[in-house]
């Protein structure tokens, strides 16, 4: 098999090549973040006039309350009535196997074919 | 200068050993001990943060030992990526090459932003007005710091980790030998404050869920591939300072469990900024608490160190085989470093620790993380097929082979859909963003690379091509 | 004016000494060496590459 001889990239090309690279890899960041869909927050439920036993803490647990600095229920509260919602949509989640399954396939695939490539050269036909 | 040298080589210089190793694996992990890994806490209860905890050690073990037999016969820097090369093919290496320098380099800019955050705890606590200090210019003498300590030398590097990791470890062990009631009687209340709904908050849906901070508290100990072309006999040192340090991690990550679930209830510590210290507060002793702040200060510093050490070898190992321009596979002449590389980062370093949340960084560093762990199984499965152990001297031979490699992927399996319960849509952008950044290197980027070239390992042909 | 605020400018300034320092080796070491010898390291060529070098340091 011939030889393959991959051409000198010069000055420009190499820096317009870490540009591209770069703008891509910030882009992913950023993107998500400034359409507001990132993350997940907690959801705190708020309650009437907490009291430490209305929140379901033992004695224990106030005693350390206090020690960490929260000295009564209602300033603890939005700290322990916070949940996360952790419900999803079947859609979504068959969406999210699709592409982590397909991306690695595309991977693979495109790999081995590069890779025969390679071994073809190093070791001859 | 000199003629002669136009004709000579320089290269990264092998000088380190296996404790090295083991301080540059321990020393980007054991941050995760002080802040991070008890958001899990908060995804599942105290009892699934231990169990996401052990799945999270098991997951490891796997990742340590496909490692170590990988790399313990593929020593080049680089580590993963040059095991991809290898291994499964050039866009693979591509995506793990730009994995590892993402993970790296996010978790860098997480030390950094956790470190600018420590020094307003500390100014505010000696009597400085809260919030007026202007927290931009320690995290950017952090991370100067480091760049230029990397610069200069490897050896020097990572002697420094090794001193702090090993200061910060023992505050870990110091914390706990003094709560555990051996001398005084203990302050630990694990039985009330995990007692009744407390226990298991979320049911077992928030074990599932805590799998994806469970990560945070072993990630980056496959980093020490990455010395492989500067340790002195790597077939030795990497798989014994990969080993090691695993088994210090899961010591001081269930050591940091048990001292944090006892004394702090879950809905605290699942959003506590720095657990850790938070503990020695409580534990009432002066002593504990500035020893813990400063093992907090420590092990941030070692993780970003240990950070830009991986990110640049990663970086330019790609550069030196043109996956990325070329310029970038330069060693310094006198300091043995790869220094385009670590001259590069450091803005890249800094854009995201100054201008992007913490959580969003973490979040962004942990998916690349899980993305090569992915690619371990598949990786250990093509080399034991390609090349069966009596074909090739390896250093280290893993035991049980295929089972680690299944494992995993099913561990794998589970904290995608951890991550899924939470940050779903950047699981999609991010991998949207390596599926176009794949399609640029296949019909683009590779171009520039030869092909027979890039394979240096003294390997016999692979069965099957 | 209090200890962190002269903290604060003394950050400034060692950050950019640290960055000073690397700006300028960096340019000497590119301008006194060839790109030929700078990217002279291969992946594989390690072993023989210390001995080697033992040979010529100094």
């Amino acid at each position: 098999m011939a030889k393959y001889v991959a051409p000198v990239q010069g000055k420009v090309g190499q820096i317009i090549d870490v540009i591209v690279l770069l703008i891509m890899a910030i882009g992913a960041l950023y993107i998500p973040l400034w359409m507001g869909l990132a993350g997940s927050s907690k959801d705190p439920q708020p309650v009437e006039n907490p009291t430490w036993e209305s929140l379901g803490q033992n004695p224990a647990m106030v005693e350390q309350w206090e020690k960490l600095g929260y000295s009564d229920a209602a300033s603890a509260a939005e700290l322990i009535t916070a949940r996360f919602d952790y419900s999803f949509s079947i859609t979504a989640l068959i969406v999210m196997i699709v592409v982590i399954v397909g991306y690695y396939a595309i991977l693979l695939r495109f790999s081995e074919k590069e890779y025969r490539e390679v071994i073809a050269e190093k070791f001859g036909e | 200068m000199a003629q002669a040298q136009t004709t000579e080589h320089v290269g990264l210089a092998r000088v380190l050993g296996p404790a090295h190793i083991w301080a540059l694996g321990v020393g980007i992990v054991l941050v995760g001990e002080y802040m991070g890994w008890n958001f899990s806490v908060g995804k599942g209860g105290a009892y699934a943060a231990l169990m996401a905890c052990w799945f999270a050690g098991i997951l490891y073990t796997c990742v340590a030992m496909i490692d170590s037999e990988v790399t313990s016969t593929v020593a080049a820097a680089g580590g993963q990526y040059t095991q991809a090369k290898h291994i499964v093919g050039p866009l693979m290496a591509f995506n793990v090459g730009l994995y590892l320098v993402f993970a790296y380099t996010m978790l860098e800019a997480a030390n950094a932003i956790t470190f600018g955050f420590l020094i307003d705890t500390v100014a505010t606590m000696s009597g400085h007005e809260a919030g007026s200090l202007d927290q931009r210019p320690f995290i950017i003498l952090a991370i100067m710091f480091l760049a230029w300590l990397n610069y200069r030398g490897v050896l020097a590097t990572l002697t420094f980790n090794l001193v702090i990791t090993a200061i910060a470890f023992t505050a870990v062990i110091v914390l706990f030998l003094s709560t555990s009631g051996i001398f005084t009687d203990s302050p630990l209340r694990h039985t009330e404050l995990m007692s009744g709904p407390a226990a298991m908050p979320y049911g077992w849906l928030g074990v599932l869920a805590a799998m994806h901070f469970g990560l945070w508290y072993y990630l980056g100990i496959e980093g020490t591939t990455q010395a492989a072309e500067e340790v002195r006999s790597p077939a030795r040192s990497l798989p014994f300072g990969t080993l090691a340090g695993v088994m210090t991690l899961a010591i001081a990550a269930t050591l940091t469990w048990y001292v944090c679930s006892g004394l702090m209830p879950w809905e605290y510590l699942g959003q506590a900024g720095v657990p850790l210290f938070d503990a020695a507060r409580l534990s009432g002793s002066t002593f504990l608490m500035v020893f813990l702040g400063i093992g907090t200060m420590f092990a941030t510093l070692a993780s970003a160190n240990g950070c830009i050490n991986d990110a640049s070898r990663a970086w330019f190992a790609m550069g030196r085989d043109r996956y990325l321009p070329g310029w970038f596979g330069a060693v310094h002449p006198r300091y043995r470093t790869p220094y385009r590389a670590i001259i590069f980062l450091v803005p890249i370093a800094l854009i995201f620790a100054l201008g992007a949340p913490i959580d969003q960084v973490i979040t962004f560093s942990i998916l690349s993380g899980l993305l090569e762990y992915t690619f371990m199984p598949l990786n250990i499965i093509l080399f034991r097929r390609k090349w069966p152990l009596e074909s090739i001297n390896r250093g280290y031979e893993h035991p049980f082979h295929p089972l680690p490699a299944y494992v995993l992927l099913g561990l794998c399996g589970m904290t995608f859909f951890a991550v899924f319960l939470g940050y779903g849509t950047q699981l999609v952008a991010m991998i949207a963003f390596y599926i176009v950044v794949s399609l640029w290197f296949h019909f683009w980027r590779y171009r520039f690379v030869n092909r027979g070239a890039q394979f240096t390992m003294p390997w016999p042909k692979p069965r099957g091509y | 004016m209090d200890l962190w605020n002269y903290l604060e400018y003394a950050a400034w300034a060692a950050s950019f000494l640290f960055g000073l320092f690397i700006v300028i080796d960096w340019i000497r070491t590119d301008s006194t060496y060839s790109e030929d010898f700078l990217t002279s390291s291969r992946e594989g060529e390690l072993e023989a590459l210390t001995e080697e070098q033992h040979h010529h340091r100094g």
